[in-house]
């Protein structure tokens, strides 16, 4: 026993490094998984806060280029709701006023939350994205977050004010997607260095396409509504053996100067998913 | 006691310094320096193991929580903590009572920048292999060990050769 205790002693200094070890370990391993701790993120207020101080002094750089973003969206959506008005004023003449079932019609099923990013990485093998907009904004976990340009990721953790976005520059998620022009469908992964590109799969030998198509969203999934622009084709090859093609994706948005995104709702989530577990089970 | 508030001073600055501006270099995309590891370069040479141990994992911690790694720099940072007072033996030869804080001055220029070297390598290494977690893209993580390796050791030895004795 006293020998125990003098062994235990003298080594107490590397059992402590090992304890210490072991915990970060699995912390580590943990954190592998899809669902992590809002602890030990960004998320975390203390954390999430100071990040927005420091973005605010960014941010000043980076106003003239947002300036332009912003009106240039806002021509199109002047345009657009000179195109609604006028569709608006043919209809209304003939609607009848009697209905009782309250029906979130299919044009209005997305709805959009902006937010500013407020921490951000792309040169890491995992990277994430911090927002300024969490529960109270009405900000849920599963949702997906696009850009002006096309898709950004999918929210994965939220506190109250703010929340974590994967983004299509992380390997734990992917991102179904079709070809614009003839809806073959793949999956979208990025291949961990160059936050610019990212690969193809699942695109069978039979399909054809050229360089230069466009990517968009499938619309299968309920994170994302069809047709969001998501990049174009860069190059492709295939082997001799091979049953599908490689292809590398040059991404629509550009992660590195992000600024502005729109956190995607989708008012039929519930509905959709209730149902979709149902005739699962 | 001044030694104490010099110490918190250090690890608040160094930490801010690392989550506010390095992690946004983004050159090339591969470059990162983590010169947060410097607080456990410079801690007192005789400082007990078990302080500096539970200290590195503090501040690998707080590296963690700030950029959405749990475990990884605390993983890290542990092992050269554990690894640092066998290197000051290997590299150094303070003598018996004395305690100095690492420096260009204590140690001398040759020994320092040994210590450095291996201590950021072995810690870069932990870090970028435990990040891929495969050997899949292993020759990209070693480049990424090296540069980077290089540039923290550059940045470190800067920043020790503008202090005053």
């Amino acid at each position: 026993m006293r020998t125990l205790f003098n062994f235990l002693i003298r080594y107490s200094v590397v059992f402590l490094f090992l304890i210490l070890e072991i915990i970060s370990f699995t912390l580590i391993v943990n954190n592998q998984g899809y669902q992590r701790s809002i602890f030990l993120s960004t998320s975390n207020s203390f954390v999430a806060e100071m990040y927005e101080v420091s973005n605010t002094v960014i941010e000043f750089f980076k106003l003239k280029a947002a300036n332009e973003n912003l009106s240039e969206e806002n021509t199109a959506f002047k345009n657009q709701i000179i195109k609604l008005q006028n569709e608006l004023s043919t209809l209304t003449k003939n609607q009848k006023k009697d209905s009782i079932h309250f029906r979130i019609p299919p044009e209005m099923e997305y709805q959009f939350i902006s937010a500013k990013v407020i921490n951000n990485s792309t040169n890491k093998l995992q990277n994430y994205i911090t927002l300024n907009k969490g529960l109270v904004d009405g900000i849920k976990v599963d949702m997906g977050v696009i850009s002006d340009e096309g898709v950004v990721g999918i929210i994965k953790t939220v506190s109250n004010r703010f929340s974590v976005v994967i983004p299509i520059l992380n390997p734990k998620i992917q991102i179904n997607s079709k070809f614009n022009h003839n809806n073959y469908t793949g999956t979208l992964i990025w291949s961990g260095d160059d936050y610019r590109y990212a690969n193809l799969t699942d695109i069978a030998r039979h399909v054809e396409f050229s360089l230069g198509d466009s990517l968009v969203t499938s619309g299968f999934t309920n994170t994302f509504p069809e047709g969001i622009p998501v990049g174009t084709i860069e190059d492709f090859n295939i082997k001799e053996s091979d049953q599908y093609y490689s292809i590398k994706i040059r991404l629509a948005v550009n992660f590195r100067t992000l600024s502005y995104v729109k956190v995607i709702d989708y008012l039929n989530y519930k509905e959709q998913r209730t149902l979709e577990k149902v005739s699962e089970n | 006691m001044l030694i104490l508030l010099q110490n918190i001073f250090r690890f608040v600055v160094l930490v801010a310094i690392q989550v506010l501006a390095l992690n946004n270099i983004q050159f090339l995309g591969y470059i990162n320096p983590y010169i947060y590891i410097l607080f456990i370069f410079s801690l007192p040479a005789r400082l007990p193991r078990w302080l500096t141990l539970i200290l590195a994992f503090i501040l690998g911690l707080s590296i963690d929580i700030f950029s959405n790694t749990a475990g990884l720099h605390a993983f890290a940072t542990v092992l050269i903590a554990f690894m640092r007072e066998g290197t000051i033996k290997v590299f150094t030869s303070i003598e018996e009572g004395n305690n100095p804080e690492p420096s260009f001055y204590t140690f001398g220029v040759g020994s320092y920048i040994k210590y450095i070297v291996a201590l950021v390598f072995v810690h870069h290494f932990t870090l970028f292999m435990l990040e891929a977690f495969s050997f899949e893209h292993l020759g990209m993580t070693l480049l990424k060990v090296l540069l980077n390796s290089a540039i923290t050791i550059l940045i470190i030895l800067g920043i020790q050769s503008f202090k005053r004795k």
